[in-house]
C-alpha cells in the first residue's frame, strides 16, 4: 500500500515536473520560434541605433578664395521635462546666463508637459561645452547646421540664401544647389548597458559627404568698392533703387554686382521681398540713350555710316509719323561721332531710319536683347524686344534712342562689353569653378563667346566715338578717370507709370577702361534720383568715375597716356 | 606486466605533449581574449579621436567664418576708423606715376650703363690772398 502510494506520488511529481518542463519548452518555442522576429527586433532596438548624419553644405568663395558663405555646426538645446520638471528652477538658473534667456521662461519650458521641448536653437559649440559640463540630467544637445555669411550684406543678391531646410532659395545658393548640397549618410551602432556606443560593432552603411565648394568670379574687394560707392550715391541722390555691375569685357566675368535696396544674408526674413530682388537681372527698364550704342555700332558695322558722316538733327524738333521727337538740347548738323557723344535722340533716330527696321532688329537680336544672357543666377528675365511685326511707324525713331525696348542692366553691360571686346559678345560668367570637398577642381567654367554682332573695326570706331563722351564736349565729363582713357555712354530714360511717361528718370552710365585695351567695364544705374539732377552724366557719371578709379587702383591697371584717335583707329 | 605497460604510457613525453596542446589552446584562447580586448580598446580610441576630429572640424569652420569676417573690407575699414590708424587708400595726388620707358625712350636716351660718368674734377682751392 505504502509502495503504491509512493509510486503514485512519484508519478504525480513526475507528471508535474514534466508538465512544467513542457510548459517551459512551449514558452521557449513560443519565444524562440513563433515570436522570434518580433523579439529579435525588440532586442535589436534596445541595443542598436541608426544615426543619420547630414553632410556639410559646400562653401561659396570669391575669385581670390575669400569665404563668402559657410556652414557651421551648432546645437539645439532641448530638454525632457519629465526629467527636468522636479528641479526646473535650479536648472533654469544654471542655464539662463548661458542661453541668454530669462529664468521664468526657462522654468516654464523645463516643467512643461510632454517629453520634448526645445530651449534654444543655434547654440555655438563653446556654449554647448559649458552646458555639457553642468551634467544636467534630461538635457539633450542636438546637432544642427546653420549657414553663415561672414560679410553680412556684401554681394547678398549674388550669393543668395538658404531656407530652414538648408536648401538654396536665391542667388548662387539656389543656382548651384546640386553642387553645394551635402549628401546625408547614416550608420548603425550598438550601445552598451550605459548607452555608449561600442565602436567595434559599428556598421557604417553610408558615410555622409560634404557638398562641393563654388568659386565665383566676384572679387570681394571690388564688390565692396561698388557697394560703398552705390551707398554714397543712394545717400546723395536718394533714388528708389540703384545698381552697379563691374565686369571684365574680354571674358564676360562679373567682378561685382551690387543692388540697392539690399538685405543682410544672415537674417533675410527681416527684409521685404523688394529688397531681396536682384535688380541687375530681374528688373527691366527702357535703357534710354545707352541703347544708342546698338544702332550706331550696327550702322558703322554695315558701312551705312562713317563716324565723320553728318546728319541733320533738325534743331531739336523732328516730326516723324505725326509725332515730334525732341532733343534735350537743339542741334543742327552733327557727325555720327557727335550724335553719340552729345547723345542726340534725333540723330540716333535718323541713323535708325537709314538702317531700316529689319537691320536694326537684327542688331538688337545680335547684341542679345530680348533673351536671357544665360548667367548662372536664378530669376533672370529676358527683357522686352518686340518682334518686327509689332513695331509701329514710330518704333524706328524711338527704339534707336532706347525707348519701346526694355533691357536688364546685365544685358546692357554685356552689349557694351561686345563693343569693348572687338565685337565679341560673351556669356556672363559668375561661377568660376566647382571644387570637390577634397579640393579637387570638378568643373571649370571657361569664358564663352555667344556671338559676334560687329566686326573689330566697327568696335574700334565705336570706342573712338565713345571716348569723347567723357570729354568736356560730351555728356559725361564727370565720368572721366584721371590717368585712364575711358569710353562710355550716358543714359537718361523717362519712366513709365500707368502707361504714361512721367517726370521720373533712370539715370545711367556705362563705360569701359582703358579704352584701347579694356580690362574693366562698369554700369551704374539709379532709378529716379531726386534733388534736381537726373542726367546720367551728372548723377551716374561721377559714381562710375569713382568706382573705376578705385577698382583700377586695386587691380593695378597701369596708368596710361591718352591715345589719339588715329592710334585707336589702328587698333 | 600490464601494470608496467600502463606506467609506461603515462610517461613524460605524452604528458608534455598533452600539456603543450593544452598550453597552445590556452595561449590561443588568451590571445583571442587579449586581441578582443585590444580591438575594443582601439575601437574606443578611434571613437575618441573621431569625436576630437569632429570637434576640431566644427571649430575650424567656426574660425574660418570668423577669419573671413575679420578679413572683410568693411570690417577692416571700420577697425581702421575705430583705432584712428590713419590708414586709407592713397589719393591720386599722393601717387606719382612713372611712364614705363618704351622703344622711343630707348632711342632717345642711351642706357645708363653705356654712359660714362664723367669723373668729378676736384674743385679748385680757393686761394685767399693774405694781406
Amino acid at each position: 500500500m505504502t509502495l503504491h502510494r509512493q509510486q503514485t506520488r512519484m508519478l504525480i511529481v513526475l507528471c508535474g515536473v514534466s508538465l512544467l518542463f513542457t510548459a517551459f519548452a512551449m514558452r521557449l518555442v513560443q519565444l524562440q520560434v513563433w515570436r522570434h522576429e518580433e523579439l529579435a527586433q525588440l532586442a535589436a532596438n534596445n541595443r542598436e541605433r541608426t544615426i543619420h548624419r547630414q553632410g556639410r553644405r559646400g562653401k561659396i568663395l570669391d575669385a581670390r578664395g575669400n569665404l563668402l558663405a559657410n556652414s557651421q555646426s551648432v546645437r539645439i538645446v532641448a530638454a525632457d521635462p519629465s526629467m527636468t520638471a522636479s528641479n526646473a528652477l535650479a536648472t533654469a538658473q544654471q542655464l539662463a546666463p548661458l542661453l541668454a534667456l530669462d529664468v521664468p521662461t526657462l522654468t516654464a519650458k523645463l516643467s512643461s508637459p510632454g517629453r520634448y521641448v526645445r530651449l534654444k536653437q543655434k547654440v555655438d559649440e563653446d556654449t554647448a561645452a559649458k552646458i555639457r559640463a553642468l551634467k544636467i540630467k534630461g538635457l539633450v544637445l542636438e546637432d544642427q547646421f546653420v549657414r553663415t555669411y561672414p560679410n553680412g550684406a556684401l554681394a547678398s543678391h549674388v550669393i543668395g540664401f538658404v531656407n530652414h531646410e538648408q536648401t538654396g532659395v536665391q542667388g548662387i545658393e539656389a543656382a548651384m544647389e546640386n553642387y553645394l548640397q551635402g549628401r546625408a549618410g547614416y550608420e548603425t551602432i550598438e550601445r552598451d548597458r550605459k548607452g555608449r556606443e561600442i565602436r567595434v560593432l559599428r556598421e557604417e552603411v553610408l558615410a555622409p559627404r560634404d557638398g562641393c565648394d563654388v568659386v565665383l568670379t566676384v572679387d570681394q574687394v571690388i564688390q565692396h568698392i561698388a557697394e560703398v560707392e552705390l551707398d554714397k550715391a543712394m545717400a546723395e541722390h536718394r533714388p528708389q533703387a540703384g545698381v552697379i555691375i563691374v565686369s571684365r569685357p574680354k571674358t564676360g566675368e562679373i567682378l561685382a554686382m551690387a543692388s540697392r535696396p539690399t538685405f543682410d544674408l544672415n537674417d533675410p526674413g527681416r527684409f521685404p521681398a523688394d529688397a531681396r530682388r536682384n535688380r541687375c537681372i530681374s528688373d527691366v527698364a527702357e535703357p534710354g540713350s545707352t541703347f544708342k550704342i546698338v544702332v550706331c555700332s550696327g550702322a558703322l558695322n554695315d558701312g551705312l555710316v562713317r563716324l565723320e558722316d553728318r546728319f541733320d538733327c533738325h534743331n531739336g524738333e523732328f516730326l516723324y509719323a505725326g509725332r515730334v521727337l525732341h532733343d534735350a538740347h537743339p542741334y543742327g548738323i552733327l557727325p555720327v561721332e557727335a550724335i553719340l557723344y552729345k547723345s542726340s535722340n534725333i540723330g540716333a533716330a535718323v541713323i535708325g531710319i537709314k538702317m531700316g527696321a529689319p537691320t536694326l532688329y537684327r542688331y538688337i537680336q545680335a547684341f542679345g536683347f530680348g533673351r536671357k544672357t544665360g548667367i548662372a543666377l536664378p530669376g533672370e528675365v529676358s527683357g522686352i524686344a518686340h518682334p518686327l511685326a509689332k513695331w509701329t511707324a514710330l518704333s524706328i525713331t524711338r527704339i534707336p534712342m532706347g525707348h519701346e525696348i526694355a533691357a536688364t542692366p546685365l544685358q546692357m553691360i554685356m552689349a557694351l562689353n561686345a563693343i569693348a571686346n572687338g565685337g565679341r559678345l560673351m556669356r556672363p560668367l559668375i561661377v568660376k569653378r566647382v571644387v570637390s570637398p577634397e579640393g579637387e577642381p570638378l568643373l571649370n567654367f571657361e569664358p564663352r563667346q555667344v556671338g559676334q554682332p560687329i566686326t573689330p573695326r566697327a568696335s574700334a570706331l565705336m570706342t573712338a566715338a565713345l571716348r569723347k563722351v567723357v570729354t568736356p564736349e560730351g555728356t559725361a565729363p564727370k565720368a572721366a578717370v584721371e590717368h585712364y582713357d575711358v569710353a562710355g555712354k550716358t543714359g537718361t530714360a523717362q519712366k513709365i507709370e500707368n502707361g504714361q511717361y512721367v517726370r521720373k528718370y533712370y539715370s545711367s552710365f556705362i563705360g569701359y577702361l582703358p579704352a584701347a585695351d579694356p580690362e574693366l567695364s562698369i554700369l551704374v544705374s539709379l532709378d529716379n534720383p531726386v534733388g534736381g539732377a537726373y542726367y546720367g552724366g551728372t548723377v551716374s557719371g561721377p559714381v562710375f568715375s569713382e568706382v573705376a578709379r578705385k577698382v583700377a587702383q586695386y587691380l593695378g591697371l597701369p596708368a596710361q597716356q591718352p591715345q589719339s584717335d588715329s592710334q585707336l583707329a589702328k587698333l | 606486466m600490464r601494470r608496467n605497460r600502463k606506467r609506461e604510457s603515462l610517461r613524460l613525453g605524452s604528458v608534455a605533449r598533452s600539456l603543450l596542446v593544452c598550453g597552445c589552446i590556452a595561449v590561443a584562447g588568451l590571445t583571442y581574449v587579449y586581441q578582443k580586448n585590444q580591438i575594443y580598446r582601439l575601437g574606443e580610441e578611434v571613437k575618441k579621436h573621431e569625436a576630437t576630429l569632429l570637434a576640431l572640424d566644427k571649430r575650424n569652420a567656426m574660425l574660418a567664418a570668423q577669419l573671413a569676417q575679420f578679413k572683410s573690407p568693411a570690417y577692416l575699414e571700420a577697425r581702421c576708423q575705430q583705432y584712428h590708424l590713419g590708414l586709407a587708400a592713397p589719393r591720386d595726388t599722393q601717387v606719382i606715376r612713372l611712364p614705363e620707358p618704351g622703344a622711343e625712350w630707348d632711342m632717345k636716351v642711351p642706357p645708363m650703363a653705356a654712359t660714362p660718368v664723367p669723373a668729378k674734377k676736384p674743385a679748385p682751392k680757393k686761394v685767399v690772398a693774405r694781406r
